[in-house]
């Protein structure tokens, strides 16, 4: 098929975006499982909608594509760019301007015999006008009535169209603010370029710190686990592994999505009956949502899942060990002129307990399903670790066997202090 | 959903266009400007063809539009309801008293559908009301560009005061904080807004006196990852909001490159920290050494 730019299935170059922005490393080759012809296509793609930010590396391996984006510096996400490809034909959009431009006319509900000659009647000025057939153009108003940008009234029994209301909108700081801050905000982005279209472009005056822009390639997936969530309704997930090497199917109740802000990864939470367990699925692993019957158990479960937020650090609800839960303890030791480490392990713990020793010494613990999730955290105390201990015996062994591993990679080996 | 053509750069490209044929014919040098400016850059091979070649039937030969009136498009459901959850977001109110109505159009998401469950927990005190009369007076004078006195209080408690032209506010989510970037006489900066006591807008009007300053000073660190325990994808996704370069070195092996802002050091060697052995530091030697030293420090603990 020749080359376009606008494209029909999102999910092909969301694995590639995700290549070229989180990775960036492979080159042409590196792209084993997709034909050259496609990583073309995706690449040039790519370089059309985002050329600001696309730059370009030789290597050993070959030419390296990659998308560097700095995102404290650019005001709003580029990635969402993406979302405003979608390709269609050449008579859905004559259709759609011309259509929108009838019903902002009419003064009253038009049928569709009436829509269909006044069709015709702005085709009539070319030279070859396009025939509008009447089934596509019910599809078309349907559409539009789900939309929400059209209405019907029935008269009698036949369906009667008007243009959807005007509604109040937000100002353009409230759109670019939400816009990068709020769940599914590449909405708010349509709404600014909404915004734009009406008053001009606008100057915007948010800028974004520690702003993970990758959440929006999953935009979709996520909108549609909240609308089943809104419907108290099961759903089916079609998912991939992590190395996106085999494909599942998963029925569950999606309950929750779980966003972190530290490294821009979301999660659904979801009940799983074929498990009977609450547990977690990446929503960049979900390749589509297909919506189900409504559950019955959606508030208990719920209910169920808030029960369980207290021993959540992240969102693992299985212990390695085998245990329901682990605990972990450590204690942190700091100068007098340091009291902001306690005010650390206060801001920063998600769950869990800190007391003050004494003036210098702060201990944290807590009782979690997965101790393996707070030694990233844990690490970042380096320097002042007096203590520590885990219920997972295995897992202490590894956190210190780690630190020896970090000593001898900075020349630090041999087992005496310094 | 999301991804329909409706929201699409093309039909935003071409709606701006039959928005200027509407009032007179269509130039193909105006055509080509809009084109350039609101799609992509290859759109112009294809958007002109099919207007001028009458497959999109919406402009005549003579730059002239069949359409009525400039093209307009009520808001759609989803775009409703996506306006319609805000209102539970306790930072709407930053912006407006009374978030808007949106009658029986139901939220796409309430605060009980989504939790953020890693962000700090001494952010903003966003339901103070002198809070949010300083962000709106903030960002009005950012609108209008006017300048500011402001007082803020510090880490020892003391009071400081200072006339700034307020440029932009930033937004941290891990922090969940503000701060605005300004100009003040003898410096460029920045002032956590939950520092602020007071904040009102100065009557003298010295605009023109405030001063440039020095942009940010950027620092870069270059590591050498190693793809254990899915180090690779945990990194790359953990850095991933700074501009970076990766690039393999062996089977397992990654050299990456972060820049990044100086005032942002400290908080980056404890990020580092937190991939442990995964990761090693190799320059600049100073940033190794500041790795170093804590691990020396660590090792005195006894652990």
């Amino acid at each position: 098929m020749a080359y376009t730019e606008l494209i029909k299935n999102f999910n092909r170059i969301r694995d590639y975006m995700r290549e070229f922005y989180v990775y960036g490393f492979k080159s042409r080759d590196g792209f084993t499982q997709k034909s050259a012809r496609s990583y073309d296509d995706e690449r040039r793609r790519l370089e059309s909608w985002l050329g600001d930010y696309m730059q370009f590396r030789q290597t050993p391996a070959g030419k390296t594509v990659f998308l560097s984006v700095d995102s404290r510096l650019c005001r709003h996400n580029p990635l969402y760019k993406a979302w405003k490809t979608k390709s269609f034909t050449d008579g859905d959009i004559t259709l759609h301007f011309i259509l929108m431009d009838i019903v902002a006319q009419a003064k009253e509900a038009l049928s569709v015999r009436e829509i269909m000659e006044q069709t015709d009647a702005y085709l009539s000025g070319f030279p070859d006008p396009r025939l509008t057939d009447e089934s596509t153009l019910r599809k078309k108003l349907r559409e539009y009535v789900t939309e929400g940008i059209l209405t019907t009234e029935k008269h009698g029994k036949s369906l009667y169209y008007k243009r959807t209301p005007d509604t109040a909108c937000y100002d353009t700081d409230v759109l670019d603010f939400f816009s990068e801050v709020s769940c599914c905000g590449v909405i708010g982005s349509f709404l600014l370029d909404k915004a734009d279209f009406i008053n001009g472009p606008h100057r915007d005056h948010f800028t974004f710190k520690h702003h993970y822009i990758t959440g929006a390639m999953d935009s979709e997936i996520v909108c549609q686990l909240l609308l089943a969530m809104q419907e108290k309704r099961g759903v089916t997930l079609i998912t991939t592994g992590k190395n996106r090497d085999h494909i599942s199917e998963s029925r569950v109740v999606p309950l929750r999505i779980m966003i972190s802000v530290q490294n821009g990864r979301q999660y659904l939470m979801a009940f799983t009956p074929g498990s009977n367990r609450i547990r977690s699925f990446r929503t960049d692993h979900i390749l589509s949502v297909t919506p189900g019957e409504i559950s019955g158990r959606f508030d208990e479960l719920r209910e169920t899942l808030n029960g369980m937020r207290p021993h959540m650090w992240g969102v693992s609800t299985q212990s390695r060990s085998g245990r329901r839960t682990e605990e972990v303890t450590f204690t942190v030791r700091y100068e007098e002129d340091e009291p902001y480490i306690h005010q650390r392990l206060e801001r920063e713990k998600r769950c869990g307990t800190v007391e003050r020793v004494d003036g210098c010494t702060s201990r944290f613990s807590a009782s979690v399903y997965d101790a393996s999730e707070l030694i990233p955290w844990i690490r970042t105390f380096l320097c002042r670790i007096t203590e520590i201990h885990f219920s997972n015996a295995a897992l202490e062994a590894q956190f210190k066997e780690d630190i020896r591993e970090m000593y001898r990679l900075y020349g630090l080996e041999g087992g005496e202090s310094i | 959903m999301i991804f329909s053509e409706l929201y699409g750069a093309y039909y935003n490209a071409v709606a701006e266009i039959l928005k200027h044929a509407v009032d007179h014919p269509l130039e193909k040098n105006e055509l080509r400007r809009i084109v350039e400016k609101h799609a992509f850059g290859e759109s112009i091979l294809n958007v002109e063809p099919s207007l001028t070649g009458e497959k999109w039937q919406l402009l005549r030969p003579d730059g002239t539009t069949p359409l009525q009136s400039p093209p307009s498009l009520p808001l759609t459901l989803i775009q409703k309801r996506w306006l319609a959850s805000l209102a539970s977001d306790p930072r709407i109110r930053l912006f407006v008293e009374n978030p808007l109505d949106f009658g029986d159009v139901s939220p796409l998401f309430t605060p009980e559908d989504l939790c953020v469950f890693d962000r700090y927990a001494d952010g903003d005190d966003y339901a103070d009301p002198a809070y949010r009369r300083n962000f709106r007076l903030i960002l009005n004078a950012i609108r209008n560009q006017y300048p500011l006195r402001i007082a803020t209080v510090n880490r020892r408690g003391n009071i400081a005061r200072m006339d700034v032209l307020p440029k932009y506010l930033e937004y941290s989510e891990k922090d969940d904080k503000f701060r605005l970037f300004c100009l003040g006489h003898h410096f460029r900066g920045t002032v956590n807004l939950g520092r602020i006591t007071c904040c009102t807008r100065c009557t003298r009007n010295y605009r023109k006196s405030f001063s440039q300053g020095m942009p940010p000073e950027p620092g870069s660190v270059t590591f050498e990852l190693t793809d254990e325990r899915n180090a690779l994808e945990r990194v790359l996704l953990h850095f991933a909001h700074f501009e970076k370069q990766a690039e393999q070195t062996g089977e397992r092996r990654f050299r990456v490159t972060i820049r990044y802002a100086k005032e942002d050091e400290t908080e980056l060697v404890i990020r580092i920290l937190s991939f442990g052995p995964m990761i090693r530091v190799t320059a600049p030697s100073y940033f190794v050494n500041l790795i170093r030293e804590r691990l020396i420090r660590q090792k005195n603990c006894g652990l």
